[in-house]
């Protein structure tokens, strides 16, 4: 039966030429689980705005919404909020109450129903999303994750018949993200609920999804099964961007040319892998990157030790780390094991209080006031959003100039050398809070980059941005290298650390445990490891990205045809 | 959780009405040390002892210095201690002065175990049955404050790290609280945004909005509101026929003590000492339990 049917939907925003939607056509069958992705801007929030009457933003709309075969605006007012349920991308900014369970009672309360049937309603879906344990917290108190979980639980208290998300796991880390993911299946199978998801990582969700929709420019390109989808987007075309943000077992697959079905996950992946290709070359030569040998440590940390107050227990115990000059450092590992404290550390936001840091040789306590950001470290938050005080990227990075005593012809060449690297020249004139997740990124990026710093710490670097941002952010970290700038980045994206890293550590409980090059890092782990090496690791032994195991194909060759029926 | 927290909101309402209002309207020496260590005893039974005890260190002095400035001001009394410029300073006027201290400190003290049995959720479900908006309101905004404190910290930190407006001059130490209030402004309005929004798509702005709350009305707290109310009317009545009339000028009167007046102070001293005697009991109760294990 079909839930929502959308015929012929143009969009357009007020005072803007182009449409946002060019005559999307979609038909949402009920209990099916929909992904749409597409680059950023390609107009999937306005569509799913859109489908959402409440919140649909202003503007000029023609074409035809159906719900259920009723048009979307003749809708009654208490079956619209309650039967279409709408999650967003940022978990904050979403919660209204400030205990738990005013939340997940306060749109049962909006919608009239009584004490009795509200407390059977909260305690039910309490039980279901395992919220219990922290029911009667605060809802400042929770983890990113557990506010997204209860942002969707508010909403499945009212018993929608859809769900739409908006990159509902983009501010999550791994761990979160794919219990965020797994209770969405959860919800699909065993409440038949329909479910349209809009994703950027779409390792996880990507097999688990009935249809792909792929959008671009404001309109639908693909919409086929999972499957098909990674097989026909190249024939779109060979070069397009979203074949980047697909599963690594896709995009594996697409390189190939193999006339075999699809693999979506690392099991079909390693089935697929085992079934055409011969192992007689089992190494990647890896070409020594630039490392110990002919670098000086730039940042040494000698058994350092922190706590955040006297009482609580350590965060770092005894943290010994040298990272050389010119190398890009990855730090990874778990939620809560010290990484980003570890860059607080370095940055001099906190101090370590046994032990020592040593900055360009010199103990970071002895650099005085501002002297250790001059020229010195420069650090990239987590939320690039708070890097920004102006009302314009332009002021801000006027500001930086003026604080670091540039005079004028300087600065305006340096702020022009750095928008023309980073390609932001179409940003500069805009608010820092309207560019998207990508764009804030860069920007807070030039800011630092202005600073003329030796170190650039990168916090989450990958953070909620698309596949498409990334690789532009990897050819500017490279870019960076090349002038000889010492880049430590914390991130939980291992396949992000797997091709930008000239070394990695892992951190666990307060230390680091190992530190080697990428190839040998990841290929020595099992589980925190690339979906790529754990697709090829049963045949090959250091092939940790998707290029890596392509290339390696490449070299073995196909099975004989006989022998891939035999298998 | 203590055990006279659990009481249902109204129930403690009502009564942290009652016996701060007797506390402030009565110069009855009495009656205001009766108060006093019910205060005191409750405070002890939620506090840890060491920081009750440790609050003296502000509440004997503000004590004192309310009872030596009265005679300073007040020159009523029929027995003058001494003179002070041409000006005599009188027993009764500093035993009023002592009494008024009293009354204060014994009220702070109410005040505090207020705070920490009338959380905000009790408060604001008070409230919303009263003005349902207005509880919505609070809520939000003790939801947001935490909020806001984090994302200061967080943006000035950034700001120091960007070595910014980061000298300890006073010059930028202004400048940049200027520039983080002027970012912070901007970033609760966008907040705001998505606040609305998510507020919409749960169908805020619906007519007949009701107001759920966990408390639950139960035996108990009727038998405890009843409890409460008893002895106020009995106390009320009391102090209505005079019993508990008390003056300090110009010569401090009597304490009554006919049966209707004792009968007035058992009363209000069970009352004063509702909570320390459930909150007594129910250790008692505890260790006996403990024990038999």
């Amino acid at each position: 039966m079909e839930l929502l049917h959308i015929k012929n939907l143009e969009f357009t925003y007020p005072d803007e030429k182009e449409k946002a939607l060019k005559g999307v056509d979609l038909t949402v069958e009920q209990g099916e689980f929909i992904v749409i992705c597409g680059q950023s801007g390609c107009g999937k929030t306005t569509l799913l705005r859109l489908l959402k009457r409440e919140i649909a933003p202003a503007g000029e709309q023609s074409g035809t919404i159906l719900y259920d075969g009723t048009k979307l605006s003749n809708l009654e007012d208490r079956t619209a909020a309650c039967e279409i349920g709408y999650v967003m991308q940022n978990p904050e900014s979403q919660i209204v109450m400030d205990k738990v369970w005013h939340e997940l009672a306060f749109g049962l309360e909006n919608m009239g129903i009584s004490t009795p049937e509200i407390r059977r309603r909260v305690g039910e879906m309490a039980s279901f999303f395992g919220i219990q344990t922290w029911f009667r917290n605060q809802t400042a108190d929770l983890s990113g994750g557990q506010k997204q979980l209860l942002n969707l639980a508010s909403i499945m208290v009212m018993h929608p018949k859809v769900l739409i998300l908006d990159e509902p796991t983009s501010q999550l880390d791994p761990i979160g993200a794919s219990e965020f993911i797994a209770t969405l299946q959860k919800l699909n199978k065993e409440l038949g609920l329909t479910i349209l998801l809009v994703e950027h990582r779409l390792e996880d969700v990507f097999p688990i999804a009935d249809k792909v929709v792929v959008m671009e420019q404001g309109r639908v390109i693909l919409c086929d099964t999972p499957e098909n989808v990674g097989q026909e987007l190249k024939c779109v075309s060979q070069e397009h961007q979203m074949l980047m943000g697909l599963p690594s077992a896709v995009r594996i697959y697409n390189q190939l040319n193999v006339d075999d079905a699809c693999p979506l996950t690392v099991r079909d992946g390693r089935g697929f892998l085992s079934r055409n290709f011969k192992k007689d070359r089992a190494r990647l030569n890896v070409v020594k990157r630039k490392a110990e040998e002919n670098g000086e440590a730039i940042v040494r940390l000698k058994e350092a030790w922190f706590r955040y107050e006297r009482d609580l227990p350590d965060v770092l115990r005894g943290v010994d780390l040298e990272v050389y000059s010119g190398e890009t450092f990855c730090i990874l590992g778990g939620n809560g094991t010290g990484k980003t404290t570890t860059l607080k550390v370095i940055s001099g936001q906190a101090r370590a209080y046994r032990g020592k840091v040593e900055i360009q040789g010199k103990n970071i306590k002895e650099y005085k006031g501002i002297e250790l950001y001059r020229h010195n470290i420069a650090l990239l938050p987590q939320n690039p959003q708070s890097a920004f005080v102006k009302s314009t990227v332009e002021e801000d990075l006027n500001e930086v100039c003026k604080a670091m005593n540039y005079n004028k012809d300087e600065g305006k060449k340096f702020i022009a050398d750095i928008i023309e690297k980073l390609g932001i020249s179409h940003l500069v004139q805009k608010h820092p809070y309207d560019l998207s997740g990508g764009e804030q990124q860069k920007a807070a990026l030039a800011k630092m980059l202005l600073l003329k710093p030796k170190i650039l710490l990168l916090d989450e670097p990958t953070k909620g941005i698309d596949a498409y941002s990334k690789q532009v952010l990897r050819t500017i970290l490279t870019d960076l290298k090349e002038q000889g700038i010492t880049v430590i980045i914390v991130t939980h994206d291992v396949e992000f650390a797997a091709l930008c890293a000239d070394r990695c550590a892992m951190f666990f409980d307060g230390e680091v445990v190992s530190v080697d090059e990428p190839n040998t890092f990841f290929a020595s782990n099992t589980f925190y490891t690339t979906a790529a090496s754990r697709i090829s690791r049963h045949m090959f032994e250091n092939a940790v990205t998707c290029e890596d195991v392509v290339a390696l194909c490449l070299e073995n060759g196909l099975k004989e045809r006989s022998n891939q029926l035999g298998a | 959780m203590k055990l006279f927290a659990t009481y249902h909101p109204s129930v403690l309402l009502v009564y942290f009405i009652g016996v701060i209002g007797i506390t402030m309207f009565t110069m009855n020496p009495l009656l205001l040390l009766i108060s006093f260590l019910g205060a005191f005893g409750f405070a002890i039974q939620l506090e840890n002892k060491q920081i009750v005890f440790a609050s003296f260190a502000f509440y004997i002095p503000m004590f004192f210095l309310i009872s030596v400035t009265n005679p300073l001001f007040s020159h009523n009394g029929v027995t003058p201690l001494f003179f002070l410029n041409d000006q005599p300073v009188t027993l009764e006027a500093m035993l009023y002065g002592a009494a008024i201290g009293g009354m204060i400190v014994s009220v702070m003290y109410w005040c505090r175990c207020y705070n920490l049995i009338m959380t905000s959720d009790k408060f604001i479900y008070l409230f919303g049955k009263v003005i349902p908006k207005l509880s919505l309101v609070i809520s939000m905004a003790i939801r947001f404050v935490p909020l806001f404190i984090k994302q200061i910290k967080h943006i000035s930190t950034v700001q120091k790290t960007m070595g910014i407006y980061a000298t300890k001059s006073i010059v930028d130490r202004v400048l940049s609280g200027f520039r983080i209030f002027s970012a912070m402004i901007t970033w609760s309005l966008e907040n705001a945004v998505d606040t609305a929004a998510s507020m919409r798509a749960r169908g805020y702005g619906l007519s007949g909005r009701t107001n759920f709350s966990l408390f639950r009305f139960t035996l108990r707290d009727g038998i405890m509101l009843s409890v409460i109310l008893a002895l106020l009317i009995t106390a009320l009545i009391g102090n209505n026929m005079g019993v508990l009339d008390y003056s300090f000028y110009p010569r401090m009167s009597r304490i009554q003590i006919s049966p209707l007046a004792i009968i007035t102070y058992i009363t209000l001293l069970t009352l004063l000492f509702i909570p320390f005697v459930v909150e007594v009991e129910e250790n008692r109760k505890w260790n006996y339990y403990i024990s038999k294990i």
